[in-house]
């Protein structure tokens, strides 16, 4: 069965023809209802209006016979009056009866008794027919005293002609008995006679005419009516005896009551009732296991009743045959049209068939298949052309598909490696606690696209933290080309710039005359000075960082605008102290810009959260406290896609002020002539520190270096000055700090010397401050309250 | 800082003894400045008794040396201690004179 319903609805044609037959069949079926109906209808009151045409016409026969026999009765008795006295006159009148109706069956003119005194107690002047004449004899007798017969007696108690009921009459002579049924009538003395005689005498009964019909022979005349070869007639008299049957066994010996006493009909019954009320009508009921149609109607004056069974096999036999033809020819006829649907659209589908496996194939990768030419104009022909424009175009869009990948794949390689480029550009080596005792940093740039906009960068020069984070308007490849510029602007500006105001100055000043483009950059740059914590810093319109260290709050910026936007621009500078152990936490608005999946942003609220969180676990160490930002992110972003390019860096203050052994200090004239001084002095500090003769000789090469460069520069020619050298010492460093009241000069931006040039190119000059960094750990310069401060540090090795 | 200038197998020697620092250097150029004006001989400076040099007195041996240079002289370092050289090699002079 699953079978079967699989392969329907895997066949076009099946389906189709199904349902083409199926409606068919519904049309078939609702038409020929109707007309079997209506034709059954037409046949049944067809047959009604025939039976009961019949029935009518075996009705008049009976009853024209009945009539007969009652108006030779009339004659006979007329004659019988005028005759009364001649006995042998009986016996011709009785045999007239018979010769002038041969269908009669017997005639019998009887008297009362001894009517005639010659003629005895009896005289019955009997006639009937034997063979083909007719007997006539004296009726009467001592075994046959007919006076006291039903037929003798009926008409003299009543008073008036009277059919008996049926009787069995018996031929004495043949010794044969006939059931019959007699019309008697009493013959009276006639009035004219009596005014002869004796007035009493009148009307005084002296015989009764008896004529008699045979039951066989009527009933035959009945049955001989059939208006379908198996229908049949049956007759019953006032007490429902049967006087025609086809079933002669039946006849006077049962009723149509009998049936119904072994099994009860309602229907034979009421049809009984019916029929022995004398009433005309039809009735269908079921005749010895038969259904039927059962026409009746009373018989005259007789009581009795007769009726017309057919069996509804006969009446609508024919129909039914009818039926049954067209009903096959219906059924073959729709089978037919199945076969011949399924085989006409499987022959109409197979071009569509063959285009499916040719489109299979296409399917498969084989752009160049040859489609089939159907040469049709039908659907399937339009199908096949638009098959063959759709694979032409197919063919076209796969090769412009493949060039396109190609050349998206090149650029895709050229992102990635661009990728990789803007990556190594950012500093990787990140100062640890292993590397430092004064600061630790971490930092994390994430772009949403291949490249990115963002930029973070660091560096130590002269004990001074150098670092910056901005983000460049805009996103992907033009962003990232800014972001390499501004990353290297910075790094060429900060290497001969220590003040963050200028550093950002300098910067706006070379992007926004060059900002064709009109891109900008929001820019926090920084400078920590490591070894007192002082912050210098100015804000061109970026996210100002989080402090977190005794508590949670925001460096305070001014509102400068991003870089790039107007040259010119008067970029102001602030300064915070940062203490030890504090965190400054640095980020881009990718971070509280960060949107879900409903594009609801991270927020500063969350940021702040997260850094009060961190803050309450110990876990304001860069690494961690960006560690635990990311995650925070990722859990809020969930699976959205990354809407910018997410960049947090993390500095913590870490510096331990160690405490001071030795301090010894000397103030010396700007004059060269003093450095022997300087030289002893220098000399009998590194004996305290316990510095070897060669570190010795290097500490005063460093310091005078610095010291002359001071002695020569600070001061304008001619003026006299002081400088301050004061030397302190605690267990891991030796810090020299000179000290003058000259003109600002930062002696670490000047460029370092170039040692590898030959003797013919390389300046005189510039030697002194290369020496200072060689020997030295650090090299700072300050200019704290209008002094130069010049900061130089070793680490004391034994 | 005591200086001496030689003339030994035609060649030009400065010996010097003591500490070349910034307040010695005036006299020590003043002192050195024969050689400047020597025609193509070789000049050795002897740094045997040679403390202590700072970058003023570097700039004398690179001056001496341009000079020389320019005659097609060698300048020739003899006798150097070993903080000394290290001074040499941390300015790159280590790569400009001859060592003997």
């Amino acid at each position: 069965m699953k079978g079967i319903l699989a392969y329907i609805r895997r066949k076009l044609s099946v389906r189709v023809s199904l349902w083409v037959v199926m409606f068919a069949a519904i049309i078939f079926i609702a038409a020929l209802s109707f007309l079997f109906y209506q034709s059954r209808e037409a046949v049944r009151q067809e047959a009604i209006s025939r039976a009961t045409q019949i029935l009518n016409n075996t009705s008049l026969r009976v009853e024209g016979i009945l009539n007969r026999v009652e108006v030779a009765s009339d004659m006979t008795v007329w004659l019988v009056r005028r005759h009364p006295d001649e006995a042998d006159s009986m016996f011709v009148y009785s045999r007239a009866m018979l010769q002038n109706n041969p269908d009669f069956y017997n005639c019998s003119v009887a008297f009362e008794p001894y009517f005639f005194k010659e003629q005895g107690r009896y005289f019955s002047a009997y006639s009937k027919h034997d063979g083909d004449s007719i007997r006539t004899i004296q009726g009467g007798s001592d075994s046959y005293q007919y006076f006291f017969m039903d037929w003798y007696l009926m008409p003299i108690l009543l008073d008036k002609p009277c059919w008996t009921e049926p009787y069995m009459d018996l031929d004495v002579k043949t010794n044969t008995s006939e059931m019959v049924t007699s019309y008697c009538q009493a013959i009276k003395i006639a009035s004219e006679q009596t005014g002869l005689k004796d007035k009493e005498e009148q009307g005084k009964v002296i015989g009764v005419i008896n004529t008699s019909l045979s039951l066989n022979w009527l009933s035959q005349t009945i049955s001989a009516v059939k208006p379908y070869p198996n229908s049949f007639s049956i007759m019953i008299g006032r007490g429902g005896t049967y006087f025609v049957h086809p079933d002669t066994t039946k006849i006077t010996r049962e009723t149509i009551f009998t049936a119904t006493l072994e099994q009860p009909d309602t229907a034979l019954t009421a049809l009984g009732h019916a029929m022995q009320r004398g009433e005309e009508g039809m009735m269908h009921t079921n005749v010895n296991g038969e259904e039927c149609y059962v026409f009746y109607k009373p018989l005259g004056k007789t009581g009795c009743s007769m009726a017309i069974v057919c069996p509804e096999s006969d009446i609508f036999g024919g129909f039914d045959r009818l039926r049954r033809a067209v009903m096959a020819i219906v059924v073959v006829g729709l089978l037919l049209m199945l076969f011949f649907f399924m085989r006409i659209i499987t022959r109409e589908l197979k071009p569509l068939r063959r285009l499916a496996k040719e489109a299979e194939t296409i399917a498969s990768g084989q752009f160049d298949a040859q489609l089939p030419d159907f040469q049709r104009t039908d659907e399937i022909g339009q199908l096949s052309h638009s098959f063959a424009g759709m694979q032409q175009s197919l063919v076209k869009y796969i090769d412009e598909l493949k060039n396109t990948t190609a050349q998206k794949a090149s650029i895709e390689r050229d992102l990635h490696i661009a990728s990789a480029i803007q990556m190594g550009m950012l500093p990787k080596n990140f100062p640890t606690r292993a590397d430092r005792d004064d600061v630790v940093l971490y930092a994390s740039l994430t772009p949403a696209k291949d490249v990115g906009g963002d930029l973070f960068d660091f560096y130590i020069r002269d004990e001074k933290l150098f670092f910056c984070i901005g983000d460049v308007s805009g996103k992907g490849i033009p962003a990232s080309l800014v972001m390499a510029v501004t990353r290297s602007i910075f790094r060429t500006v900060s290497a001969r710039e220590s003040m963050p105001d200028h550093i950002v100055a300098n910067m706006n000043e070379i992007i926004a005359d060059m900002n064709e483009s009109n891109m900008f950059v929001t820019l926090f740059v920084g400078v920590l000075d490591l070894p007192t914590g002082r912050l210098r810093y100015s804000n061109a319109g970026h996210d100002a960082p989080l402090l977190v260290g005794s508590g949670v709050g925001t460096l305070v910026c001014d509102s400068n605008i991003p870089v790039g936007v107007m040259p010119s621009w008067k970029f102001t500078l602030q300064e915070a102290q940062i203490f030890t152990g504090t965190t400054i936490f640095l980020y881009t608005d990718g971070l509280t810009e960060a949107e879900d999946a409903t594009h609801a942003q991270f927020r500063m609220e969350r940021v702040n959260d997260v850094a009060i969180q961190a803050l309450a676990h110990q876990q304001q160490e860069p690494r961690q406290l960006i560690g635990l930002m990311t995650d925070v992110v990722h859990q809020f972003v969930g699976d959205a896609e990354q809407s910018d390019d997410l960049t947090m860096m993390a500095i913590q203050y870490i510096r331990q002020v160690s405490d001071v052994k030795y301090t010894k200090s000397i103030v010396l004239p700007n004059d060269t002539k003093e450095v022997p001084q300087l030289a002893a002095f220098v000399d009998e500090v590194c004996k305290v520190v316990g510095f070897s003769p060669s570190i010795t000789m290097q500490m005063n090469l460093a310091i005078e270096e610095a010291v002359v460069n001071v002695m020569k520069y600070a001061y304008p020619p001619g003026t006299r000055g002081d400088v301050t050298v004061e030397a302190k010492s605690n267990d891991v460093r030796l810090k020299f700090t000179i000290i003058d009241s000259g003109m600002p000069f930062d002696p670490t931006v000047k460029a370092d010397a170039d040692t590898t040039l030959s003797a013919e190119e390389r300046p005189i000059g510039g030697l002194g401050i290369h020496l200072v960094r060689q020997i030295m750990d650090s090299v700072n310069y300050e200019r704290m309250d209008n002094l130069n401060v010049l900061t130089l540090r070793k680490k004391i090795v034994k | 800082m005591k200086t001496t200038i030689q003339e030994q197998d035609g060649n030009m020697v400065a010996i010097l003894e003591g500490r070349l620092d910034t307040a010695a250097s005036p006299e020590t150029e003043k002192a050195m400045s024969p050689l400047y004006g020597c025609e193509g001989q070789d000049i050795i400076i002897d740094c045997t008794d040679l403390e202590y040099i700072s970058s003023s007195g570097l700039r004398i041996f690179l001056g001496i040396l341009k000079s020389a240079k320019a005659k097609g002289g060698h300048v020739y370092i003899k006798g150097i201690s070993d903080d000394i050289r290290a001074v040499f090699a941390m300015t790159g002079f280590i790569n400009l004179f001859e060592f003997k």
